[in-house]
């Protein structure tokens, strides 16, 4: 079962619960992980500076910085894949959460099986993994697959792993509909019943960096009854 | 309530007093006018005709002679005057002067003997069918009598028209009365039709409903009462379903605590003696169990205290039931052919909740769900069925409330359900504005068959759209 996707895989965790915090710990290492954890958003940010992670759990629930404040200045480092964990069930968590930058949610309690499979999927992504075309050109966009670059009218544009990786299935798909289901299991690992405002953020996102004017979007369109698609 | 068919409601009941009142005042108004207009119109023909026989007699007492003979009366009678309607019957010793149509056959005897007692009379009697005034007077002076017979049709004719006026008008007040008694009724009733309809809101789950302030003192006092009632309803529900709610809450931290430290001695359960490893299945077991109990609790105190909300995105309910059945082996799908996609707004969280809770309980209870069958048309209904003993008919309801497992939940499927399941089924479909129900299998075989209907363009009580 045990996947060692390297040994240096270094995990953040950052959960002010001691129990939840060395219970996950001891789960996480026993996937063969390097766990780090920390109780605070100021500890955080001084472990992520010291050392960046491969992964970063945040708890949405923390005393002085609040993760979402954590997940918006990590963001801010680099495109380190976050996970956030919320105890809460309504959804304005959530989407806060995925707003501020979050790459996959949990909901507590979770299983520690559950967490594994998310952050392999949240590694996976971070290799470019197997891309039919070097170079997709729509429109005035120009993704490079295997080197993880984009371009919009020849200047590069910055996108966390997740949102290139959507990018690049919607760019893959050359302008077929993808459901919201399709992303969410090509891009997150998720079956068919994974939640889908993880795509519908993540598209909110990418839009605010890709389109000319995020509120009419011309290259990634919504289809309604349908999903998602890229368009030139 | 009403119910009992033979009862008027009380605005009916109203609106009946007002029409009998009216009818009762009408008709004591008309009868009276009728018998006053009577009295008078007849007392002054009556008047006038006895005037008219005295003048008359007296004359013909002056131009009668003791010579006279019947044969000199028409000359004489001729000069006498005259009313309309009257006529003049005179006696002169044994004869007679009839007027036209009228004998002396027809004056009332009484009268006729009156006057041979020589004395002044008048009677108001019935001559030839219709009532007559007829005075009589004897002229004393000679063996002679004067009889004016004066009709009363003209008057009867009055009076008729009178009557038909005061029918008319005492039919147009009953009327007036009811339509101002149901007004009146409906005016009274307003306040308490809104007491009505607050009180309907607040059952059907609208906790926060008030009465607005009443104009009228009297009716003020009622909405303040009742707002209060409400008031302190709301708060204590909310307490109630704070409290649940706290507490699942509270229960989430020490739960992800456990299922991480379960996870790590099922990653090591190698090293765990026999004994060991059994009590750590058991524990799995009912982790996996609490785990769900207060998930289910958290969502049904989420409904009580009215924060449940849908997270709303499209669903196409044909991929989202092949998602379902894929899940289990021995399930089949049955789709109408021409149905390639159907897609609707809805929580597919809660729906994929709600699913699984069915096929649960069909596991638990029915040997497992068979086939799930897709039907839709106005609305959609998505049936669930399973080859187990069905549900008896008196259970049918009752399997929906928490913790209610029927006759069945004893003695099979060896626990392990929160018994709030279905209860979460019913509470997820109301939110999605549909409903749920359990009934036969329509082939005839023992069995349950679980029906949901979700409307085609729903209709959310809450919704949240995240676009």
């Amino acid at each position: 079962m045990r996947q060692h996707l390297g040994v240096n895989t270094r995990i953040l965790i950052v959960e002010d619960d001691e129990r939840i915090r060395t219970a996950v710990r001891m789960a996480l290492e026993e996937e063969g992980w390097e766990v780090e954890e920390t109780a605070s958003g100021e500890g955080a940010l001084n472990a992520f500076t010291r050392q960046p992670a491969d992964v970063v759990l945040i708890d949405i629930m923390l005393p002085g910085i609040d993760g979402f404040e954590v997940c918006r200045s990590i963001r801010r480092m680099g495109d380190v894949p976050i996970v956030m964990v919320t105890a809460r069930a309504d959804s304005h968590d959530v989407v806060a959460g995925l707003e501020a930058g979050a790459d996959d949610y949990l909901r507590k309690p979770f299983d520690p099986k559950e967490l594994s499979a998310r952050i392999r999927a949240l590694l996976r992504r971070t290799r470019t993994g197997d891309v039919p075309s070097p170079r997709i050109q729509v429109g005035q966009l120009e993704v490079l697959p295997e080197e993880g670059v984009v371009r919009h009218a020849g200047i590069e544009i910055h996108l966390t792993r997740t949102e290139f990786r959507l990018l690049v299935e919607l760019a893959t798909a050359e302008g077929r509909v993808l459901s919201r289901e399709d992303l969410l299991e090509r891009v997150w690992g998720y079956d068919y019943f994974g939640d889908g405002r993880l795509v519908d953020v993540h598209v909110r996102r990418l839009r605010t960096k890709i389109e000319p004017d995020p509120a009419n979007p011309r290259y990634v369109m919504t289809v309604r009854g349908m999903g998602y698609k890229l368009q030139g | 309530m009403a119910d009992d068919p033979t009862r008027l409601g009380l605005g009916n009941r109203i609106a009946m007093l007002f029409a009998i009142g009216g009818l009762l005042v009408s008709s004591l108004l008309a009868i009276s006018t009728m018998v006053l207009t009577r009295r008078q119109l007849v007392e002054s023909r009556e008047a006038a005709a006895a005037a008219m026989a005295v003048g008359n007699a007296t004359r013909l007492s002056n131009q009668l002679t003791p010579d006279s003979t019947i044969e000199d009366l028409p000359t004489i009678a001729d000069s006498l005057t005259r009313v309309e309607g009257g006529k003049r019957i005179i006696r002169l010793g044994d004869d007679w002067l009839p007027a036209p149509e009228l004998d002396r056959d027809d004056l009332p005897p009484i009268l006729v003997q009156r006057l041979a007692q020589r004395s002044a009379g008048q009677i108001l009697a019935p001559v030839r069918g219709d009532s007559h005034f007829v005075v009589g007077i004897p002229l004393t002076a000679f063996d002679a009598d004067y009889y004016a017979v004066v009709d009363l049709v003209e008057i009867e004719e009055t009076l008729e028209d009178l009557q038909i006026v005061l029918l008319g008008a005492g039919a147009a007040t009953t009327i007036l009365a009811a339509i101002l008694g149901w007004w009146a009724s409906q005016r009274t009733l307003r306040p308490l039709r809104r007491v009505r309809s607050a009180a309907e809101a607040i059952a059907g789950g609208h906790l926060d409903t008030r009465l607005a302030p009443q104009a009228d003192p009297d009716l003020d006092r009622l909405s303040d009462s009742f707002n209060e009632m409400a008031s302190a309803l709301e708060e204590r529900i909310y307490r109630d379903a704070r409290f649940a709610s706290d507490v699942s809450h509270e229960l989430r931290s020490p739960l992800t605590t456990l299922m991480a430290g379960v996870g790590v001695l099922e990653a090591r359960r190698n090293e765990l003696s026999e004994r060991s490893r059994t009590a750590l299945d058991l524990l799995i077991a009912d982790l996996e169990r609490f785990n769900r109990l207060v998930n289910d609790l958290l969502e049904i105190s989420g409904y009580d205290a009215g924060v449940a909300s849908l997270d709303l995105t499209e669903v196409d309910v044909v991929r989202f039931l092949e998602a379902t059945v894929a899940t289990n082996a021995t399930l089949s799908l049955s789709v109408p052919s021409a149905t390639q996609s159907l897609v609707i707004d809805a929580d597919k969280r809660r729906l994929a909740r709600v699913m699984a809770n069915l096929l649960d309980n069909a596991q638990r209870y029915g040997g497992g769900a068979t086939v799930v069958t897709l039907e839709h048309g106005e609305t959609i209904q998505i049936a669930v069925e399973d080859d187990g003993p069905g549900i008896p008919k008196l259970e049918r309801q009752q399997i929906f409330d928490r913790f209610a497992r029927g006759s069945a939940g004893g003695s099979r499927g060896g626990g392990g359900g929160t018994g709030l399941g279905l209860s979460l089924v019913t509470e997820d479909l109301r939110l999605h504005g549909g409903r749920v129900w359990a009934e036969d299998r329509p082939d005839g075989h023992a069995g349950a068959r679980f029906v949901l209907e979700l409307p085609l363009s729903p209709t959310y009580t809450n919704s949240e759209m995240n676009h």
